[in-house]
């Protein structure tokens, strides 16, 4: 022993002028650390990304996560996608129309409602200070049926103005062209995304003229749009005023004098508001004066309130957030589960509750925006062939997208915080 | 043994001498501890008392079950403090805040026996994951990373990360962690467990260097037998107890100079450290009276450094040197002092009690035959 003892302090003791410690310090300085702790917060540093480097270290569990998030992203996008296609796809006539105002009837509550008002009224509307024009829509639902040879006659929507004025934004270019040929009697074009049941081909111009039967009249079909169809209506039809008083005799002996919706443009330089509180003073109760917009709204809440198709897609959606929260939470659990003893460890050495609740929020912020990004790729594929399939309008707007986002966002950082339970529990005194 | 490495020896053994105004790193103070609660609760340490000064290299021992972890944990705050009281680097850690206990735990340095390395990390970044958390700058920080971790044998995989180590690579990354932010006191357990002789040394002479540069306490929980020559103390724990608490460096070392002195050649190496266990450092300065004529014995002297003089009625009758040793006489006969005893030069002696020279005298016939030669050859 004690020639052991000797050897090793002779050894260790010519060796200490210093080759570790003070090779590159000055011993002054670090005689204690608090010196650097007072240094330390004036110079910025590039800290270790440990939250990172622990999401990204094994990628292949890295893919499993992602692709558990994004899962989860494309279930919420698909549900939301859906209900808003609903919702578009009902008003998406409306926002074919060009005009500021729409006249309808109180009674109207939905557009698929028939109520009727006085032609005459829109006579009245025309002159009022600020109105540009004030024109007709017909349209017929209930008493449109249309057939093609050795085919079932079904319904459809048939929507009818004056072609000099034309009503239509005609944001493809569809119309213009085409109008013209709606002028012969018995014609009418056909919107391509009604559905196939009706017999109809939307190939190619050359396939056109095809001929149907509108309640038991010939038609013609003489050209193609595109619309879509809703929860109500399969299919439309655009045919001139004239054709529409032929076909609809049940509206009437002038059928034309009862109109189901009035579109109102007003002059661009006038206050559009201001103009419709005119038209509401003017006409009184009859008849209601909406924006585009306020139509718009109030046909999507009417969908969403007075049907279940609300609440289906937000248990939907929220199905999604529950499988992404519960998906999340599994990722993050496993990976303090299993870097417990090095984070206990940190902990011993002083790491405080607050670095971990920023590094667990750090590793949910970062899963949710590598699982929305081929989430939100691969919903967008998705929404593309559900619109040629469906013919509903599935759009991705940047609202949808941020909503999505935020969900995304939130599923995970409730994850992590149910996660940092785990690692409030790792105990330090464990380690020895 | 030659002249001059005793001589090195003695300077070491006065020079690290803790002084007893010398503040605590650890006291443990009568600290009892329990696990479970109600009727399963079970008593695990039993009134320990630890007392260890800066600087010093403590080595745990005892079976497991012993309660040394315990005690370990306890004294890293990573467990909380019961009944008793517990200071650590001159913190009270009954009743601690969780602040508080986050602060000082940045001012210790843990090896734990696993590495606990992240494996995402570098040995590098590992080892920053310290000074990072001191907000030690990085200009400072990373050459003294590396200094250490090639010190360490790990030079050339610096940037490797933990699953590219070899298991002993691992632990002395996991070393390295411990101790760069050079803390106030190392707590280790079994540091050379999954260590080869050559890096296990090598860890054992940074604690020494740490020990003695920066007063840095460490304290090692190991059952390796190679690492026991570093250290200063071996405390060992039986069924929650300190069952002994030995300064075995000190005593080694006194014992080593004991030996040399005629008087204490006759003592077998047990008996030596046991009483070289008793002898407590006491120093002068020139001038000083260290025992006057006339009062009563209480001590015996052994002269370390420096020279007094023996003055008899105020007369100088004698001087003596290093090596020498006084007061035998007023123990032995039960008298009083029948000399004052004055520094000549600044003086270091080592002090035993009445009881314990007694003992010593008891224990061994040669050594009294010993000393009463010596005693008759002095008049």
């Amino acid at each position: 022993m004690s020639e052991t003892v000797t050897s090793t302090s002779e050894r260790a003791i010519p060796a200490q002028p210093g080759l570790l410690l003070r090779l590159n310090l000055a011993t002054t300085t670090i005689r204690n650390a608090r010196s650097f702790r007072e240094i330390g917060p004036i110079i910025p540093m590039m800290k270790i990304p440990l939250a990172w480097k622990n999401l990204t270290y094994d990628p292949r569990r890295l893919l499993v996560s992602v692709s558990g998030i994004a899962f989860a992203v494309v279930l919420m996008f698909q549900q939301r996608g859906f209900q808003h296609a609903l919702f578009d796809s009902t008003v998406e006539i409306v926002r074919e129309l060009d005009c500021d105002l729409v006249l309808l009837r109180p009674t109207r509550f939905a557009l698929s409602v028939e109520t009727r008002f006085d032609r005459n009224l829109l006579d009245v509307v025309a002159s009022q200070r600020g109105v540009v024009s004030a024109e007709p829509l017909y349209v017929e639902n209930l008493g449109a049926r249309l057939r093609r040879e050795n085919q079932k006659a079904r319904p459809i929507r048939v929507l009818a103005f004056n072609l000099d004025r034309s009503l239509l934004l005609d944001r493809n270019g569809e119309f213009a062209p085409q109008l013209r040929l709606l002028e012969r009697p018995a014609t009418a074009l056909m919107d391509r995304l009604s559905r196939s049941d009706y017999g109809f081909e939307f190939g190619s111009p050359s396939s056109f003229p095809q001929t149907g039967e509108l309640n038991g009249r010939e038609l013609q079909i003489v050209g193609s749009f595109t619309s879509g169809r809703d929860f109500a209506h399969t299919g439309n039809l655009i045919m001139s005023e004239a054709n529409f008083a032929n076909y609809f005799a049940q509206r009437g002996s002038s059928p034309l004098q009862q109109v189901d919706l009035g579109l109102v443009k007003v002059k661009p330089s006038d206050d559009l508001e201001e103009i419709q509180q005119r038209l509401i003073a003017t006409i009184g109760n009859d008849v209601s004066v909406l924006t585009k917009a306020e139509l718009i709204e109030r046909e999507i809440a009417l969908w969403d309130r007075s049907t279940p198709i609300g609440v289906i897609f937000t248990v939907g959606t929220l199905m999604g957030f529950v499988v992404g929260v519960i998906i999340c939470y599994q990722v993050l659990a496993t990976a303090i589960a299993d870097h417990l003893s090095e984070f206990a460890t940190l902990k011993a050495m002083g790491y405080s509750d607050g670095y971990f609740v920023r590094l667990t929020i750090q590793q949910s912020v970062y899963l949710a925006g590598l699982g929305f990004l081929p989430g939100a790729i691969l919903s967008w594929l998705l929404f593309q062939f559900n619109a040629s399939f469906t013919a509903l309008p599935m759009a991705m707007t940047f609202d949808r997208l941020m909503v999505v986002l935020l969900a995304t966002l939130a599923m995970c950082i409730i994850s992590g915080i149910l996660a940092l339970r785990k690692l409030f529990a790792a105990d330090p005194a464990s380690l020895f | 043994m030659n002249a001059e490495s005793s001589d090195q020896q003695l300077s070491e053994l006065l020079a690290t001498w803790p002084a007893d105004s010398t503040p605590l790193s650890v006291d443990v103070d009568h600290v009892n501890h329990f696990y479970g609660v109600g009727e399963m609760r079970k008593q695990v340490l039993f009134d320990n008392v630890l007392k260890i000064r800066p600087g010093e290299i403590v080595i745990m021992t005892g079976p497991s079950g012993s309660g040394k972890t315990t005690l370990l944990t306890l004294i890293g705050t990573l467990r909380s403090v019961q009944e008793g009281s517990l200071k650590v680097l001159g913190q009270e850690l009954l009743g601690i805040s969780a602040t508080a206990t986050t602060e000082l735990r940045k001012r210790i340095g843990f090896i734990f026996q696993a590495h606990n390395l992240f494996a995402s990390l570098t040995a590098f970044q590992n080892v920053r994951m310290a000074t990072e958390l001191l907000g030690i700058p990085d200009e400072k920080a990373n050459p003294r990373i590396e200094a250490t971790l090639k010190r360490l044998g790990l030079g050339a995989r610096i940037h490797y990360r933990p699953k590219a180590l070899s298991g002993g690579q691992k632990q002395r990354v996991a070393v390295a962690r411990g101790l760069i932010h050079e803390p106030g006191l190392i707590l280790a357990d079994e540091p050379t467990a999954a260590l080869d002789a050559e890096s296990g040394r090598e860890v054992v002479t940074i604690f020494q260097e740490l020990a003695k540069e920066q007063q840095c306490t460490i304290v090692i929980v190991t059952h390796d037998n190679r690492i026991l020559d570093v250290a200063d103390r071996i405390v060992s724990m039986v069924d929650g107890r300190i069952v002994s608490n030995v300064l075995i460096r000190r005593n080694t070392l006194l014992s080593q100079f004991l030996t040399q002195l005629d008087l204490f050649k006759v003592l077998n190496t047990t008996i030596l450290s046991k009483i070289a266990d008793k002898f407590d450092l006491r120093k002068f300065a020139t001038g000083s009276e260290i025992i006057k004529q006339g009062d009563a014995g209480t001590e015996f002297f052994v002269i370390g450094a420096g020279n007094v003089a023996i003055e008899i009625d105020g007369r100088q009758v004698n001087t003596l040197g290093h090596g020498s040793f006084f007061g035998e006489v007023a123990l032995i006969r039960d008298q009083p002092r029948n000399a004052t005893v004055r520094a000549l030069t600044p003086v270091s002696c080592f002090v035993l009690e009445k009881d314990d020279f007694q003992s010593v005298i008891q224990s061994s016939s040669s050594f009294e035959e010993e000393l009463r030669k010596a005693i008759f050859t002095r008049q």
